[in-house]
């Protein structure tokens, strides 16, 4: 941390301070030197540019980009800012993905969004947005969305036409003597979900993909800032269905850091238990999926009957099965009624009876062992380069989970361990959501206890502790926050004004968007039957991917 | 006595196939709907990754600007009679994202659906309830809301 400290304080920084307890926050005075930085940076071992995440501010005339660095092996973080003149045409910045690849896409998104153009990146195309916002930029403050909203059947055929275009001029492009084509994987295949992966092969051999994403890209950052702080988890929760505990959890935390509130014991257990279980349904689904993408749906059916229960006990909680906003600033919204634990123990049975079956059946089944195990192989270096987390990142051998690194709710009272698996091939990552599973049901059990234990002996109160009261009107400031979600790591930037009844800028950094990344890399001269096999190995979520 | 002609309107009915085709978050209550505790094969209705062979398109969920033109395509590639089946608050008026700029506050406008399926999102037995609505409709000989009007119409996609 010392080290790292010294490292920025030998630029000229506004301030440079500590931050938490893994991060230094500090902020360049000119843009520079970001590039001397970036290398020093990198030659000290942080290899991963988690995301980058610029912030409007429409009066000052500036744009603030946030740079969020990561070391995945010793957990020391900065972030670091610079501030860019606001005008589009003097809004420029040196690109850093030459150093971390793991920022082209992220560049890309900030550039599609905001209109900051980074020099010398490789590839700085639009992202995300669809094409009849070519040449605008949507989340800037004086974007004016009503406007261009009222030419709807215009916008529409502009995206028409784009694709028609697109299409044709792949006709022409190609030698048509040459046995290559250009394949549209999507925009909604059935082993995916809405995305289109533009696939350059020739015959059955691979030579590039270039994924086409923001099929349901519904602009959620943009759509924060016009709720309140506690409508905005709608949004939040939205993020992706299939474990949207955890992301309300994340943005909760940057909330209650900003207003200056701390939770009760009991409302940290309870995001711990609804966490869990949000990520073991997801995993269920993650698990199937991979299964059906080779072509076996019996697991995938019988996950879906295990994950009932698990449902279940989130219904008899807060009355919904999935979008169960449970989660809210303060701790969490409902009181918990010792019975409703009668359901999450009728869950867990119905796991321990089925889980011997499935191991023997599907994770010691040879013929997928010999389908998935030299396939999609990341290495180490790969996870660190590509910013790479959750099982992806853990399936390579590289120990990172923020439960432990840098736990949030009552995880730190937790006996949790890493687990990790070796050959970071496509069988490796399917252990790995196993063993997560696995792992996820002993938390559930001890947190279930813990609960049961405290409440009999009167140290927590299930009806009245779920809550603590958090102001409407939240000060100035700025936080973030970090969960492990079920795909990795979900990164919350938020951002607020003096007396602000909804966020002014909040940046979600979702995992997805890193591992879509992944495909090129891992696909290239492979075969074509290698792709849904690779894409659900990767256990990507289209919700995430484009937010 | 049934008639000759409803007997195949009986027929379609009893075997709806809908074209696999997820635009929004609803596919996973759909997903759960196929699973064994819903087991919505029980009632006939099979999911097909082709929609040559389909006779319902399900919009689940909501419809981003980006994805219509890919939606409508999938429709006219469907054989007649085919029908369309509205799921989630998103697809009626935009729901949660109704204030979000990139998603179609009325694709029903574009697409007309012949049942709008409540809920955010529906539960899977209100998937299978709505979907029992539709073969009420077949059977009753009911012309498809999408074939009597819609935007889609005037549109090239």
């Amino acid at each position: 941390m010392k080290n790292l400290r010294k490292i920025v304080e030998e630029f000229s920084c506004e301030y440079v301070e500590n931050y938490k307890k893994i991060w230094i926050k500090a902020k360049l005075n000119s843009k520079n030197d970001l590039l001397t930085l970036a290398n020093a940076l990198k030659k000290e071992g942080l290899r991963s540019l988690s995301t980058v995440s610029p912030t409007d501010f429409l009066e000052d005339h500036i744009m603030e980009v946030n740079y969020f660095f990561e070391d995945l092996e010793t957990k020391r973080n900065l972030w670091l800012k610079i501030d860019l003149p606001r005008k589009v045409e003097e809004c420029k910045v040196e690109s850093l993905t030459p150093l971390f690849p793991s920022a082209a896409w992220h560049e890309r998104e900030a550039f599609s969004m905001f209109g900051v153009e980074f020099l010398h990146h490789p590839d700085l195309r639009d992202i995300l947005k669809s094409e009849d916002f070519r040449g605008v930029y949507p989340f800037r403050k004086d974007f004016d969305w009503g406007a261009h909203e009222k030419n709807q059947m215009q916008n529409i055929q502009q995206i028409v036409d784009a694709f028609k275009k697109e299409q044709e001029e792949n006709e022409i492009e190609l030698d048509p003597d040459s046995s290559e084509t250009m394949l549209n994987w999507g925009p909604t295949h059935p082993a995916s979900g809405p995305i289109r992966l533009r696939v350059h092969c020739d015959g059955e051999e691979v030579i590039s993909i270039d994924p086409d994403i923001g099929y349901v890209w519904r602009a959620l950052e943009h759509l924060v800032t016009k709720k309140d702080f506690v409508g905005a988890i709608v949004a939040v929760e939205r993020l992706c269905f299939m474990d949207n505990i955890n992301s309300m959890v994340g943005y909760c935390m940057a909330v209650e850091e900003i207003a200056d509130v701390k939770i009760t014991p009991f409302a940290s257990w309870m995001r711990v238990l609804l966490g869990e279980v949000a990520r073991v349904s997801s995993h269920f689904m993650g698990l199937g999926g991979f299964f059906n993408n080779i072509g076996l749906h019996t697991l995938g059916m019988w996950n879906m009957d295990t994950r009932e229960f698990f449902l279940d006990f989130l219904e008899s909680y807060s009355g919904a099965r999935i979008a169960t906003a449970s989660i809210e600033p303060g701790g969490v919204r409902y009181g918990l009624d010792m019975s409703m634990f009668d359901e999450l123990q009728k869950a867990l049975d119905k796991f321990d009876t089925t889980v011997g079956e499935v191991e023997a059946i599907f994770v010691k089944n040879p013929t997928m062992k010999l389908r998935s195990d030299n396939v999609g192989i990341l290495s180490k270096e790969d996870v660190h380069e590509f910013g790479l987390s959750g099982i992806v990142a853990r399936a390579s051998g590289v120990k990172t989970d923020i439960r432990i690194d840098e736990p949030y709710a009552a995880y730190d009272e937790l006996d949790l361990k890493y687990i990790t698996q070796e050959g970071g091939s496509a069988n490796d990552r399917f252990m790995m959501l196993f063993r997560d599973i696995k792992q996820s049901i002993e938390i559930i059990k001890q947190a279930k206890f813990h609960i049961e234990k405290a409440v009999a002996e009167g140290e927590m109160n299930p009806t009245k502790d779920h809550m603590v009261k958090v102001p409407k009107k939240l000060p100035k400031g700025e936080a973030i926050s970090r969960v492990e979600w079920a795909r990795g790591e979900v990164l919350m930037h938020l951002v607020t004004e003096e007396k602000a009844k909804s966020p002014y800028r909040l940046k979600m950094r979702a995992p997805s968007f890193n591992h879509t990344m992944m495909l090129n890399h891992l696909l290239k001269g492979r075969t074509l039957s290698d792709i849904p096999l690779i894409f659900g190995s990767l256990y990507i979520c289209q919700g995430d991917l484009d937010r | 006595m049934l008639k000759i002609l409803d007997f195949f309107d009986y027929a379609k009915s009893e075997s709806l196939w809908m074209a696999h085709f997820c635009t929004g978050c609803c596919s996973l209550e759909m997903a759960a709907a196929m699973g064994p505790r819903y087991d919505w094969e029980r009632y006939g209705y099979l999911p097909t990754p082709t929609p040559r062979q389909a006779d319902v398109l399900m919009i689940t969920g909501l419809v981003s600007k980006k994805i219509l033109p890919a939606l409508l395509r999938t429709y006219a590639q469907m054989p007649d009679p085919k029908y369309v089946v509205a799921m989630g608050a998103c697809s009626f008026d935009g729901g949660p994202y109704n204030e979000s700029l990139s998603v179609i506050k009325n694709p029903t406008e574009i697409l007309p659906a012949d049942v709008f399926i409540a809920g955010c999102p529906p539960k899977p037995e209100a998937i299978i309830e709505g979907l029992e609505q539709v073969k009420l409709k077949i059977k009753n000989g009911e012309p498809s809301a999408a074939s009597q009007g819609g935007l889609w119409k005037e549109m090239e996609f």
